[in-house]
């Protein structure tokens, strides 16, 4: 280590432009009942991937029973008509594959890897948990004594509930303002036929998608998928069922705008989460805020992470996502920071919410962004694991196939007035829900600084209620 | 390219345990991502004949100074990640001083002569790469993936940042709070967070696996610019670095940047071998230990550690079938008795926490309400003594090699991970080869092995037990007397 002065610097070598990302054009085939097929072939590696998807996943919770889709994804390798939940697992396991089902919001699914021989199992097991999952009374018991263990666990991790309660308050009023883990309530409540209904409602062919990736050619693929999926009811001429229109139950007004602290004395740290409403995934502004996002908070040049930890040594990361959902959607900026700096570092992220809205962005932030942007691609489509996600991301939300191959051109020809404009709509900094998760005695009395301000013990909160606490 | 990940916190109590596992070691200088454990590679004597086995073709070169580097080409995607394993970790690090090494892989981001604090990863990520460092009890690890042909720019940076470090007091202070802050978020402020510090304050008394690579808040007060420096001169030298190149990249035109940048760098001064580096020998534990712990947790939980020997010694590959075939999938042995079966925990994994010296063999739960630790570890014994008197089946064994040859086949779909395992093997493994090579040593594990390891190890005298008891259930207020409105 040498100490001294920046004197005689060097710098690193030119190098050429990134050499294009040629993006792999998947193919589509459409069965008769109306399950779209896409596979893409990477033959590599000898694995193959099927991911199947059903255009409907947390934001489809009735709003009584939140928690109902992931509980009915929860339980798709647990039983089926012809298999029991230990049948399916040992197959599985026996040949090295990997299985993962859930719920998201805005799709369920289920991922099956497996070697490239054993790719017809993989069709015969997906195909018979998604069209024929038994909701056995005894699975669905454990499924919820595992899932309300689960709530316990998570109800004391500081960043689950940070997260938790500022979704809740910032998208109250749409599809997605509930917890869509549930709650231990819901979990309790939802019985056999509230999943048996939700898995007829929504798991229909015309409502779905087989990805399939990997080794193996789209011919076969396409003729796998007639002979395990061919038989699955419903047609392509009936309308994939309605988005669900009916919003998460709100919260009480006061909540909207208002900064919730959620009082856990133990912590040592405190979790922050402050933001605004965002925009639907296939808004015309989303290439902008994309750009945006990044300058504010994400790895291109990340403002919040060079203030809160960089120049001031507040945090470990700090950083700001653009969530998107089919029809609502968010920006908010995370970072966690030991209890009595917590008002020094809102008010840092505030500050850089203000600097965004009221200062133009700088050519070289602009460049700086364009170039992580568009070089990424390189590494968003390196893996079949990658390009599955892309792909599906795409047709979950009804988006051109070449999508990607356009978003180069469609960065390059935003200037640095579009992306600032197209911030300053969305960025409000004075209205800004504000959600701390800490040990409030270590900032109460600087609290006021932020104006009127809920508390509420981590031991009372309940997230379904309209003003999160229990009654 | 932003998504919701609505699926981590449905997944997020399903990983506690494996991600309390990755916890042993700090996780990267720059942002919050989790490691997952290194995947093992294995072959299956089953393997069917179509199964074209992904092979890595490796060429070695030694720099006059001391630097070994390792080029693997590989095509198929127009990218390329460097890796740069200099082999000092928390193990090096001395009584009063943990957390060295840790906190020094912070430091490689804060400037050089020729760079200012951070403009490291500004160069990286304009090019679309991405840019980080993580800390292993054994080694430390910098990694830059890029688009391909950003390859002479990582190398240049890494060259840069081996020789011309350059750290402000300033900058070194704030540094240390970043870390404290790492330590809070992903230790003190987590579920079970701490649980594994405490396992290993009991289960080790004389070697230094016995400390946290994160290290104390105390050390990390206590570390000088001093104590920095002589760190950096000692072990951040060509002679103690392996630098890995995987991706699309022209060998030759790689090799000649490497000698460009990196020869004309002088080796250390200091000895680095085995016996300089004076770290004492853990003596063979006698008597079981228990240790029992309350903590704010919501459900009861346990962890055991045996202790068992380094990695890539004959025991080590029947022990990590073991874990498969004790916890790997829903049909596994434990999964299926205490979580399916009794349903008296929400989660029980065991593994190995495999390492370049003797380290342990893990099994961690967490219970349902209700019951308690004692009642899991009662039938995790019964899982290990079945293992002891019982021959695993050969279609255990095989569904075991099976899934150990999937994370072999997975590990290689990145260039960033592949070179972390050739990196792995090289640096901790002491031989690049077995990259591939390994694999003959999972195909020959026989059922017999499995239940010797299991004889030898997996007994009380080699045990240490932390159990974690809830300090109170989750109502209630929060003892302050506050709620409900305020301000105004």
């Amino acid at each position: 280590m040498t100490l001294g002065t920046l004197c005689a610097r060097d710098y690193p070598p030119d190098v050429p432009a990134p050499k294009p990302v040629t993006l792999p054009t998947p193919a589509v085939h459409i069965l008769p009942n109306g399950l779209r097929v896409v596979a893409i072939e990477r033959h590599s590696l000898p694995v193959v991937t099927l991911r199947l998807v059903v255009k409907a996943g947390a934001e489809a919770d009735p709003p009584e029973l939140p928690g109902a889709a992931q509980f009915v994804a929860g339980l798709l390798d647990e039983g089926t008509a012809g298999r029991s939940a230990q049948e399916i697992a040992q197959a599985i396991d026996q040949v090295g594959g990997a299985i993962q089902t859930g719920a998201e919001w805005d799709n369920s699914f289920v991922e099956l890897s497996v070697l490239t021989d054993h790719s017809e199992l993989a069709f015969d097991l997906v195909s018979d948990m998604i069209i024929r999952p038994a909701f056995a009374p005894a699975e669905v018991e454990r499924g919820r004594k595992q899932t309300l263990s689960s709530l316990e666990i998570m109800r004391e991790d500081p960043a689950y509930l940070a997260d938790a309660v500022f979704n809740r308050v910032e998208l109250s009023g749409t599809p997605y303002g509930h917890p869509a883990d549930g709650t231990l309530e819901s979990i309790r409540r939802l019985s056999v036929g509230d999943l048996r209904n939700f898995h007829a409602r929504y798991y229909l062919p015309s409502n779905a998608i087989l990805a399939v990736v990997g080794d193996i050619s789209a011919d076969e693929a396409f003729r796998r998928a007639e002979k395990f999926f061919g038989n699955w009811q419903g047609s392509a001429e009936s309308d994939p069922p309605a988005r669900r229109s009916v919003p998460s139950p709100p919260v009480s007004r006061d909540l909207s705008r208002r900064v919730v602290v959620i009082d856990m004395p133990e912590a040592v740290q405190t979790e922050i989460r402050i933001g605004n409403s965002g925009i639907e995934r296939d808004s015309p502004d989303y290439y902008a805020l994309t750009v945006a996002n990044q300058i504010l908070g994400g790895p291109a040049t990340n403002r919040l992470f060079k203030a809160l930890r960089s120049q001031h040594g507040l945090a470990y990361g700090a950083s700001s996502d653009l969530v998107c959902h089919e029809t609502a959607g968010s920006w908010e900026a995370k970072t966690s920071t030991r209890t009595l700096e917590t008002l020094k570092s809102v008010q840092l992220v505030l500050e850089q919410m203000k600097r965004l809205r009221d200062h133009p962005i700088a050519d070289w932030e602009l460049d700086a962004t364009r170039g992580y942007l568009n070089g990424h691609m390189a590494l968003e489509f390196e893996t079949s694991e990658g390009i599955a996600t892309q792909v599906l991301d795409l047709l979950i939300h009804s988006l051109p196939l070449d999508y990607w191959s356009r978003f180069p051109e469609r960065v390059r020809d935003l200037s640095a007035r579009d992306v600032w404009n197209t911030a300053r709509a969305r960025l409000d900094p004075d209205r800004a829900v504000i959600v701390m998760v800490g040990n409030v005695a270590g900032f109460r009395k600087e609290l006021k600084k932020l104006g009127p301000v809920r508390i509420i013990p981590v031991g009372r909160v309940d997230l379904a209620s309209a003003d999160l606490e229990r009654q | 390219m932003a998504y919701t990940l609505l699926k981590q916190n449905l997944h997020r109590v399903a990983v506690i345990a494996s991600t309390l596992l990755s916890l042993l070691a700090p996780g990267p200088g720059r942002s919050a991502i989790l490691r997952s454990g290194r995947s093992v590679p294995s072959l299956s004597p089953s393997l069917p004949a179509a199964v074209k086995l992904p092979h890595t073709t490796v060429n070695t070169v030694i720099l006059q100074n001391g630097l070994r580097a390792l080029f693997a080409e590989n095509h198929d995607a127009p990218v390329v990640s460097v890796e740069v394993w200099y082999h000092v970790g928390s193990k090096d690090e001395l009584p009063g001083k943990t957390g060295f090494a840790h906190l020094f892989e912070h430091l490689m981001f804060e400037g050089t002569k020729n760079l200012a604090p951070e403009e490291f990863s500004d160069y990286v990520v304009r090019s679309g790469g991405l840019d980080n460092a993580y800390t292993t009890e054994d080694a430390t690890v910098f990694w830059e993936t890029t688009p391909s042909s950003y390859l002479p720019v990582s190398l240049w940076l890494e060259a840069d940042r081996m020789r011309n470090l350059q750290i402000t007091e300033q900058v070194f202070k704030t540094e240390r709070e970043v870390v404290k802050e790492e330590r809070r978020e992903r230790f003190d402020n987590q579920p079970y967070g701490t649980v594994i510090e405490t396992l290993y304050e009991h289960a080790f008394n004389a070697h230094p696996y016995r400390h946290m690579t994160i290290g104390s808040m105390e050390d990390v007060d206590r570390a000088s610019l001093d104590d920095i420096r002589d760190f950096y001169n000692t072990y951040y030298v060509p002679n103690n670095v392996t630098l890995v190149v995987v991706g699309d990249f022209d060998r030759a035109q790689a090799q000649a940047l490497v000698e460009k940048y990196f020869g004309p760098l002088a080796p250390g001064a200091q000895p680095l071998g085995r016996d300089a580096r004076k770290i004492p020998v853990e003596p063979p534990q006698t008597a079981k230990r228990v240790v029992k712990v309350t903590q704010n947790a919501a459900l009861p939980a346990f962890v055991e550690g045996y202790h068992m020997p380094a990695d890539g010694l004959p025991d080590a590959y029947p022990l990590r079938l073991a874990a498969k075939i004790l916890s790997e999938g829903e049909s596994s042995r434990i999964y299926r008795r205490l979580v399916y079966e009794k349903q008296i925990a929400v989660q029980a994994v065991s593994t190995g926490n495999f390492t370049e010296d003797p380290n342990l063999f893990f099994v961690f739960a967490v219970m349902n309400q209700g019951h308690t630790p004692a009642e899991g570890e009662t039938e995790v014994e019964a899982e290990l003594e079945r293992l002891k008197s019982e021959m695993v089946p050969p279609q255990e064994l095989e569904k075991a090699k099976n899934q150990i040859l999937r994370d072999f086949i997975l590990s290689r779909q990145s260039d960033e991970s592949r070179g972390e395992e050739l990196g792995y093997a090289a640096v901790i493994l002491k031989d690049p080869n077995l990259l591939d090579a390994e694999l003959d040593r999972f195909l020959a594990v026989t059922p017999e092995d499995i239940q010797r390891v299991a004889k030898k190890y997996f007994v009380p005298e080699n045990l240490t037990v932390v159990e974690v008891y809830p300090t109170k259930s989750g109502t209630g207020d929060s003892g302050l007397g506050v709620r409900g409105e305020e301000g105004k």
